[in-house]
């Protein structure tokens, strides 16, 4: 850092031609026009006031007088040089290092007033017991002891023992100036661990530190040195211990070798070195890590320890350091009762049992190597798209599971005679032999099962409720969480900085393994870079205003049109629908109620393709645009048809007096299911088959079809969210939805490798991922919720069939239940309950307030810490540019050295007596500070 | 390989379990594989945990084969002096990075390193010229021209060198991973 300060001074004797006049200032700190010295003169210790301020600027003293790191420099350093800027209107004429003093709170006399009162309470009395710190001489001996491995971690420590005294977020400020100059970025982030989260780079960064290393760098330096000012050496190494590379690439011209060539050669090797490769990683990083690491529980060590960065071997040397410690203290402490061994005991027998069981799952999971074949051919955002259809299947596994144990199977005991005979026509419509098997909600008793021989009894009416009431509540949840993790996922951050050219460079997906699929992702991304390229070229031109006014009228009609097909498709559901109770009425025969679910899935093939279809006219600015657009439509088409649906099915079969109006419903939903299954598997087989067909063969130009993620991705949507609906009037439903899903799989994973090609345009699974969750909890799920609560609470079930038969709506039956309850002393806590949480207005209002108040806390709390972030970004850009000015500074400095090398000694001698002087200088001012 | 011979003791498989993110198949897994790259006679357990496999037969598997960046990758995990070998453990290291539980820190550390080619601690732009290379391609017509690779650069800088000093530092690159969220699911390799 003293090349720092002597690169002030020659820049001032560069650009100053009064030189001499700044010479003075520098050395007569104490002169009376000087503020601060003024202010010195009254206090009263003045005398002591040399010696003892100076050496508050060297923390921990008798170590540092002896070795090269040298702790105390830095302090003493920037408060000088920022203080003759600050303070000498001749250097405000750098424009570049003024800026730096304009930010928000510049901390220069502050942060030394931190220091000085720090280390006055930590160890101010031996300072007082040393002599003639300033003089040369002790440098010289400094010299000779060059790598004092004590001093070296103990200035680390002492340096960053400043730290605590910032306390607070908004503290930080207080670090940007003087300190940070010289980049300690490092322990910056150490001591704020929130606010870029380094794993422990700096760990690694400090191995430079480490005795052995720097001793060499040493000797070589003062080879290199012969006849420079010794006093510069150890501030030398004292940045290169301290701070991470970007100052030993900074040391090296500073230290004015005369050998230029080599000492970059030096730099760019040592950093081989500088990741965890070196064989001997970082005491006082390690240190601190074990130290950390102790008091952990074994598990969180295991995770901290897995998490370095660092290979096997280290970290199992970190691991054993650890256990070693462990041991020692724990002979020490107090034997554990017999209650913690046993909790332990049944921790670690607990964790066994579930490594077991998710290794037992692991294993069977068997699309793992099918989706590895997918990723290794199309990369990560075909393979979003199954897994999440090996999501739904899974899940829908699961629903089939609790449907099965709590309803179909104690239905199965209690029989009922089938006597329709099957013709196979009912696996399409559903209808026939299937009306009367447990598939549908009419054939479920409203009876109690009693278990002949046993006591026990079964009340069908509740299992069915409950457990549909259940599996939606859980559906809900994890909905819920999954789209809370993804969105926490991608909107971390507030800012939007970029159109993501960097994110395209990072993030190559190396999941593609296949040597095609690598050059056509290759390509593929080539293309897009160009196109990211051109865009950001072509964003500076206005396009002019008749271009515009066109593009807004194209949008316009495409969206017009678009709506008023999707309106067009409604209506003709909605006709067809209720004309279809006559048409079934008049046609006895089963093929004639999938009129309905073949015109539904017409509808749903062919528009889908017909808005695509407006890609050709329609041209957006930003291409993710596009596929934001033709989501929304087709969500909005889909949905709507549903929603016209719920209504046919709420509003005319719920109130026609049909005998068993929830069949038949289950029986629409049943037929869609199907129709859409069938029209599916159609689509891939014939579609992309034939396509691709057409493309290598006919029409070359075309080429081959890409896989359309979207439109794939909303098939599978709405086929769940009429599964949904299904699932109150068809309890058996998931596991025809499991079938078809589980066949859908194999047929799109064959169809994608013989038809297919990935997409060209990059695209953001993760981001898309979150927009479908967010798509199926939305519209979809929370759609089925009010089609069921609407069933429920306000429709009257059929009088002659299913588990609700004869109650005026189905929540009657909880009343029902709760009435009996009442009636039984033991169960009164449960009537309690229902009366007073979930039946009760007050508590939900109550409940709505906390939550709405908690959301607004959280709410103020995002948008402080938006503030914050800002205000951190523009510090970082700041440390960035000073950073920048240094270096500049201490290439200019470096040629400059190459002149004055030249220069007789007595000059380097004078030059030193001079940085020697103002040594004092600050310290007095800190001291005034301190006091 | 030698069916009798190729079980990991359990202790040592408890402790790569402890000290990776691979679960106890994966290990075994990555222990076959490493095996059948060995010569024939050293393909007992003891053998295989000390002989270190060049980087050449590596790069023949097939996850690795056509990575552009396989040379880099091998590079950075291999703890020879030379770097040039890897050793069973360097290995483990290597697809443990790249499992599925690896949190995103380690993963996006490594993945500075596998892009900082000259391994001097931060992407500068020659970094960044190799690595957009990698991406594009040795092929001609998928390279960028000189001009369009000038102006890739500074956009990149732009997006990412948060503090403007003209090289990205890990920190940065791990400010920008953290809005790629894709990040997490490509870097992936699965044995």
């Amino acid at each position: 850092m003293t090349a720092f300060y002597r690169n002030q001074e020659y820049e001032q004797e560069s650009d100053y031609p009064d030189f001499t006049n700044s010479r003075v200032n520098l050395d007569s700190l104490n002169s009376p026009d000087y503020p601060y010295s003024r202010n010195n003169s009254n206090n009263l210790k003045f005398k002591d006031n040399a010696k003892y301020s100076s050496t508050h600027n060297y923390p921990n003293c008798p170590d540092a007088l002896n070795s090269p790191d040298y702790p105390g420099a830095e302090d003493y350093l920037d408060n000088l040089g920022f203080r003759n800027h600050q303070e000498y209107p001749g250097s405000h004429t750098n424009t570049t290092f003024s800026r730096s003093q304009r930010t928000p709170d510049y901390p220069g006399p502050r942060n030394s007033s931190h220091h000085s009162r720090s280390k006055h309470s930590l160890d101010s009395f031996s300072f007082v017991m040393i002599p003639d710190y300033p003089g040369a001489k002790d440098y010289q001996d400094s010299r000779e002891d060059p790598d004092d491995p004590d001093s070296g971690s103990n200035a680390y420590r002492s340096s960053s023992k400043n730290y605590p005294h910032h306390p607070g977020s908004l503290g930080i400020p207080d670090h940007m100036g003087t300190k940070d100059y010289l980049g300690s970025r490092n322990r910056n982030n150490q001591n704020y661990p929130g606010s870029l989260g380094i794993p422990n780079y700096q760990g690694a960064e400090d191995n430079l530190g480490t005795p052995d290393n720097w001793g060499s760098a040493y000797k070589q330096n003062s080879q290199n040195n012969h006849d420079y000012s010794y006093s510069e050496n150890p501030e030398m190494g004292n940045k290169g211990h301290h701070s991470g590379l970007f100052h030993r690439t900074l040391g090296s011209p500073g230290r004015g070798n005369r050998d230029y060539p080599e000492s970059f050669q030096m730099t760019s090797r040592q950093p081989t070195s500088l990741y965890s490769m070196h064989p001997v990683p970082d005491r006082d990083g390690e240190e601190k890590l074990i130290a950390s690491l102790i008091n952990l529980p074994t598990r969180d060590r295991n995770k901290i320890i897995r998490n370095q960065p660092l290979t096997m071997q280290e970290k199992r040397k970190i691991k054993k350091k650890v256990n070693m410690e462990k041991q020692k203290s724990a002979n020490q402490s107090i034997q554990l009762n017999y209650c913690t061994q046993c909790l332990t005991a049944t921790a670690l027998h607990y964790r066994h049992f579930k490594s077991v069981t998710s290794e037992f799952f692991q294993s069977l999971d068997v699309w793992q190597r099918t989706l590895k074949i997918i990723g290794s051919k199309f990369g990560t955002s075909v393979l979003s798209y199954f897994s999440f259809l090996t999501w739904l299947l899974k899940f829908n596994i699961f629903s089939f599971i609790v449907n099965f144990s709590f309803i179909i199977i104690p239905q199965l005991t209690d029989p009922k005679p089938n006597n329709l005979s099957f013709t196979g026509l009912e696996l399409l419509t559903g209808a026939g032999s299937f009306q009367q098997t447990v598939l549908y909600y009419g054939f479920y008793t409203n009876s109690t099962i009693k278990h002949k021989g046993s006591n026990t009894s079964y009340n069908m009416q509740l299992a069915y409720i409950f457990t549909i009431g259940l599996y939606l509540v859980i559906c809900f949840f994890s909905l819920l969480y999954s789209m809370a993790c993804s969105f926490r996922n991608n909107f971390i951050n507030p800012h939007v900085y970029s159109r993501g050219t960097a994110k395209l460079v990072f993030s190559w997906d190396f999941t593609i393994t296949r040597e095609k699929a690598v050059k056509l992702k290759q390509r593929n991304l080539t293309t897009e870079l160009k196109e990211n390229l051109s865009e950001i070229r072509h964003e500076n031109v206005i396009t002019p205003l008749k271009q515009r006014l066109s593009r807004f009228c194209i949008h316009l009609a495409a969206w017009i049109v678009s709506t008023g097909v999707a309106i067009a498709c409604c209506a003709a559901v909605y006709f067809l629908a209720f004309n279809n109770m006559k048409f079934l009425r008049e046609h006895k025969n089963q093929a004639a109620t999938l009129l309905l679910p073949f015109l539904v899935c017409c509808f749903n093939l062919f528009v889908p393709l017909f808005y695509s279809s407006f890609g050709l006219v329609e041209k957006f600015e930003i291409p993710r645009h596009q596929v934001l657009v033709i989501i929304i439509r087709n969500i909005f088409l889909k949905i709507s048809i549903i929603g016209i649906l719920c209504y046919y099915w709420l509003n005319s079969i719920a109130v026609s007096h049909e005998e068993c109006w929830e069949t038949l419903i289950g029986q629409d939903i049943y037929r869609l299911l199907m129709m859409n299954f069938l029209f599916t598997l159609f689509d891939s087989i014939f579609g992309e088959f034939l396509r691709r067909i057409i493309g290598t063969k006919l029409i070359k130009s075309l080429g081959v079809p890409e896989f359309d993620i979207a439109r794939n991705v909303l098939e599978l949507i709405y086929t769940q969210t009429l599964l949904w609906i299904g699932i109150f009037f068809a309890p058996l439903l998931p596991f025809i939805h499991m079938i078809t899903l589980f066949i859908m799989l194999n047929v799109k994973r064959i169809s994608l490798m013989m038809n297919c090609l990935p997409p060209s345009k990059v695209w953001r699974a993760s981001q898309m991922m979150t927009l479908f969750i967010f798509l199926l909890f939305f519209p979809s799920f929370t759609g089925v919720l009010c089609v069921l609560a609407i069933t429920v609470w306000r429709l009257k079930p059929s009088a002659q069939c299913g588990p609700f038969q004869g109650l005026p709506s189905i929540i009657h039956a909880i009343y029902g239940w709760i009435e009996i309850l009442s009636n039984r002393p033991s169960y009164l806590w449960v009537v309690w309950i229902y009366r007073n949480l979930i039946g009760s207005v007050h508590f939900f209002f109550i409940l709505t307030l906390i939550v709405v108040i908690i959301t607004y806390l959280y709410w103020q709390i995002i948008e402080g810490r938006k503030i914050m972030i800002k205000l951190l970004h523009e510090q970082i850009i700041n440390e960035g540019k000073d950073k920048m000015f240094l270096v500049e500074k201490l290439l200019k400095l470096q040629e400059s050295q190459k002149k004055t090398n030249t220069f007789p000694l007595a000059q380097e001698r004078r030059e030193q007596e001079v940085s020697l002087n103002n040594g004092k200088s600050p310290g007095q001012k800190i001291r005034r500070h301190g006091f | 390989m030698g069916s009798s011979t190729s079980h990991l003791s359990k202790e040592l498989l408890t402790e790569y379990q402890e000290l990776t993110f691979l679960t106890k198949q994966e290990i075994l897994l990555a222990h076959k594989r490493f095996s059948d790259l060995l010569p024939q006679e050293s393909r007992n357990v003891e053998d295989s945990l000390r002989v270190r496999v060049s980087t050449e037969q590596i790069l023949t598997l097939p996850e690795l084969k056509a990575n552009p960046f396989r040379e880099r990758i091998c590079r950075v995990f291999s703890t020879a002096p030379e770097r040039d070998s890897l050793s069973f453990e360097d290995f483990l290291d290597l697809f443990s990075v790249f499992s599925d539980a690896a949190t995103p820190e380690i993963k996006s550390h490594y993945a500075f390193r596998i892009f900082d080619f000259d391994d001097d601690g931060t992407l500068n732009k020659e970094d960044l010229k190799q690595l957009v290379n990698c991406l594009t391609g040795e092929g001609q017509d998928t390279q960028l021209s000189t001009s369009e690779m000038k102006q890739l650069i500074e956009n990149i800088l732009e997006e990412s060198d948060i503090d403007r000093d003209g090289t990205i530092n890990l920190s940065e690159f791990q400010h920008v991973i953290s809005r790629s969220p894709d990040f997490t699911s490509s870097f992936k390799i699965v044995l």
